[in-house]
């Protein structure tokens, strides 16, 4: 062996040597250091905020890393299912409680737990019966208003009545559009699945039912072609083209695209995660601020009663972290349930609502604006769920959008072939 | 010698050939990701993916024409510009470089200021186009609006690329046929179309087919700007593949659409080299 050759193995040996050193050092350090991986939102930052209020007492690093929402699920899915421990604390959204219940740890066992309303927390329900996410925030969709432009009992209480309020305050002068909301792929349920829902449908049948062993016993059967679907479709398609009171490019619109124009005071009413309220009612970001009312969603010709859904957003620990990070991240989530003066703080300046329920009642005493959400959606029984829970479910939205949002942008006359056209390949994403 | 290739190959290997052998492991499995039980289904991936309506009838046909427009348009405008910087003129290296911006943004910025310069409510282009007496456009709810607007990103990320190696190209050519075309009192036209062209065609040739080949992938610009929509009408084979595996969570499935598209433009790829080299030869 020359002495060259030598050397540089010597080098080598040398690099790798610190390098197992370095990675060890960091994974000494890491006990202290939690990440926490969350979608780039007001909510988000807000009840990080609580957590890191506890950090900072218990000298822990907390490294935030926010995500586009674009992306979010993909990539945590991936890391959740690498079993790697890239993140410690991860946000959780409803939609994906059925996804990853094998992937992140029950939660039952934190403190605050019995603090939170168990109906949202369904769809975090795991093999073994047990909750699989801590709560941050309410999100419910509200039906909000310009107060500024009609009083309390001129808000529209059907979708008909969305229409002629719609156009009269068009036809004075008073705004650009009567009604925007989102509408393209992941943000269907601000036009077509809250007006499906206010009128009797659903996107399977048995209407309304979320048990998977009663949609399975029907056999996935899409509702997609029923006349309530073609209905809520005909609406979208009027306000669009016909009456003219939403923006004929509503079908591409996301509810980013939607919340500026609302905000930009181009339009008398949107639906929306009660999460944006903070935003609609900041003067740095919106020229409404101040002028915003919460309503119950307006109904649709089949319903008599309105409908509400009360999910919640919230933080999952994955199974691949080490025990003693799993431990911290359950006591730093327990911190957060617990920080009354933090959820409260949470809800003043975000709008969204908190997870414990003796925050509620405080709230409730000193803020009207929360009165108005409490009556729009807390106090509408029962609660609906906003999504299908199985592994499936994004599967099934995307091919429900691209059924509904074909069928919006051809002719009125073409809606009910291509929703009937839609019906199998919705059944067939449910069933893959 | 080995050494000094060992890393760069054992990147090359960890980081490219391992997850494409991995993504072809997929592609014959039953591999969902939230509960990869990976169980072999042998070509069922496939057979769906080469069955389906909307890939062959609607994303092969959108991903070669975004490609065969996106690199013909780029070919011309980065050809006309690399005409126009070949000669000396004050500041022509601070235009030179201007030139070169577009190609410095991250496609994903570069398509979100698009998509919202296109914004019905918004957009620059709306104040402009109804300034200009015409009705307001629903650019981003209609399939071929959305399918210029995302070609209209995809030249002009990439005319730039174009300009600059065909700028090399003139640079590097003989002045010889010049000086004789101009004894000769040839005029610009002929020049460019008999001198320039046929001299630069090897250059243009190597240029179509790397581009052809990227374009082909295009990802960014459609999924920012149109996530493929509206309804699948701007779907391409890369997004396709996304939305199986990442969307769908359907990694299997994905993964063979990823081998199909990767097997159509290696054929493609093959067949515009041979005729790269054939009209190489008969430019000799």
């Amino acid at each position: 062996m020359s002495k060259g050759f030598a050397k540089r193995i010597g080098l080598l040996t040398g690099l790798i040597g610190l390098t197992i050193f370095a990675v060890g050092g960091a994974g000494a350090l890491s006990a202290q250091e939690l990440k926490i991986g969350y979608m780039k939102h007001d909510i988000h930052a807000a009840n990080v905020v609580i957590m890191e209020k506890w950090a900072k007492a218990k000298g822990v690093k907390l490294t935030k890393i926010p995500m586009a929402y674009s992306v979010f699920q993909e990539k945590v899915t991936a890391t959740l299912t690498s079993g790697g421990d890239q993140f410690d604390v991860i946000w959780h959204n409803d939609d994906w409680g059925q996804l990853w219940k094998k992937w992140v740890e029950p939660t039952n066992d934190i403190t605050g737990m019995d603090k939170v309303a168990r109906k949202p927390l369904e769809a975090f329900i795991n093999d073994d019966g047990k909750i699989s996410a801590v709560p941050m925030v309410h999100t419910v969709g509200v039906f909000f208003y310009r107060t500024d432009l009609v009083s309390e009992n001129e808000v529209p209480k059907t979708l008909d009545e969305l229409v002629t309020v719609s156009k009269k305050l068009q036809s004075e002068g008073k705004v650009k559009w009567g009604y925007v909301g989102g509408m393209k792929m992941n943000h269907t349920w601000f036009s077509q699945w809250w007006s499906m829902w206010s009128n009797n449908c659903d996107i399977f049948y048995p209407i309304y039912s979320r048990d998977n062993k009663e949609l399975e016993a029907n056999g996935w059967k899409p509702a997609l072609a029923d006349p309530c679907h073609q209905e809520i479709i005909e609406f979208w398609w009027d306000a669009m083209n016909t009456h003219k009171i939403s923006p004929r490019a509503m079908t591409a619109y996301g509810r980013d695209e939607a919340n500026a124009i609302f905000m930009a005071g181009d339009a008398a009413f949107t639906l929306v995660d009660s999460t944006h309220f903070g935003s609609f009612n900041d003067p740095k970001k919106s020229k409404i601020a101040g002028k915003v009312g919460m309503a119950r969603f307006p109904m649709g010709p089949r319903r008599t009663t309105p409908v509400a859904w009360n999910e919640v957003w919230g933080w999952a620990i994955p199974k691949g972290v080490p025990d003693d990070r799993k431990k911290l991240a359950k006591e730093m989530l327990g911190a957060m349930l617990t920080d009354i003066e933090g959820q409260i703080k949470q809800w003043e300046d975000t709008g969204g609502p908190p997870p414990n329920r003796e925050a509620w009642d405080k709230i409730a005493a000193m803020d009207p604006v929360f009165g108005q959400l409490k009556h729009a959606v807390f106090d509408v029984e029962p609660p609906m769920h906003a999504a299908y829970y199985f592994p499936n479910w994004p599967a099934v939205h995307k091919a429900y959008s691209d059924a509904t949002i074909g069928a919006l942008s051809g002719k009125r006359e073409d809606i009910a072939a291509a929703l009937a056209k839609g019906v199998p390949i919705v059944h067939a994403a449910a069933v893959q | 010698m080995l050494l000094l290739v060992g890393p760069a190959a054992a990147v090359l290997v960890l980081f490219q050939i391992v997850p494409i052998l991995i993504g072809m492991n997929a592609s014959f499995r039953s591999w969902a990701l939230y509960d990869p039980t990976k169980t072999w289904v042998g070509l069922k991936h496939y057979i769906y993916v080469l069955s389906d309506p909307v890939f062959m009838t609607v994303v092969l046909p959108n991903t070669f024409l975004l490609m065969f427009l996106s690199v013909a348009i780029s070919l011309v405008f980065g050809l006309a510009l690399a005409h126009l910087l070949n000669r000396d003129f004050l500041g022509q290296r601070i235009v030179q470089t201007i030139v070169l911006l577009p190609l410095m943004v991250a496609p994903v910025i570069v398509s979100t200021m698009i998509r919202w310069m296109f914004n019905d409510q918004f957009g620059i282009v709306a104040v402009v186009w109804e300034g200009l007496g015409f009705e307001p456009m629903a650019w981003l709810a209609e399939r071929w609006p959305s399918f210029s607007i995302i070609l209209f990103t995809d030249v002009w990320i990439w005319t730039p690329w174009f300009t600059i190696i065909l700028l090399a190209g003139l640079k590097s050519l003989p002045r010889e046929p010049y000086e004789a075309a101009a004894i000769d009192a040839a005029g610009r036209w002929r020049v460019f179309t008999h001198i320039t062209l046929p001299m630069l065609r090897p250059v243009m040739l190597v240029c179509i087919v790397i581009r052809s080949i990227d374009a082909f992938r295009t990802f960014d610009q459609v999924w920012v700007i149109s996530a493929g929509g509206p309804a699948r009408g701007t779907e391409v084979f890369s997004v396709y593949a996304y939305i199986e595996a990442f969307q769908n969570l359907n990694f299997g499935r994905g993964s063979a659409a990823a081998v199909v598209g990767g097997v159509i433009i290696m054929v493609v790829g093959l067949l515009m080299y041979r005729v790269l080299n054939r009209l190489m030869e008969v430019s000799r």
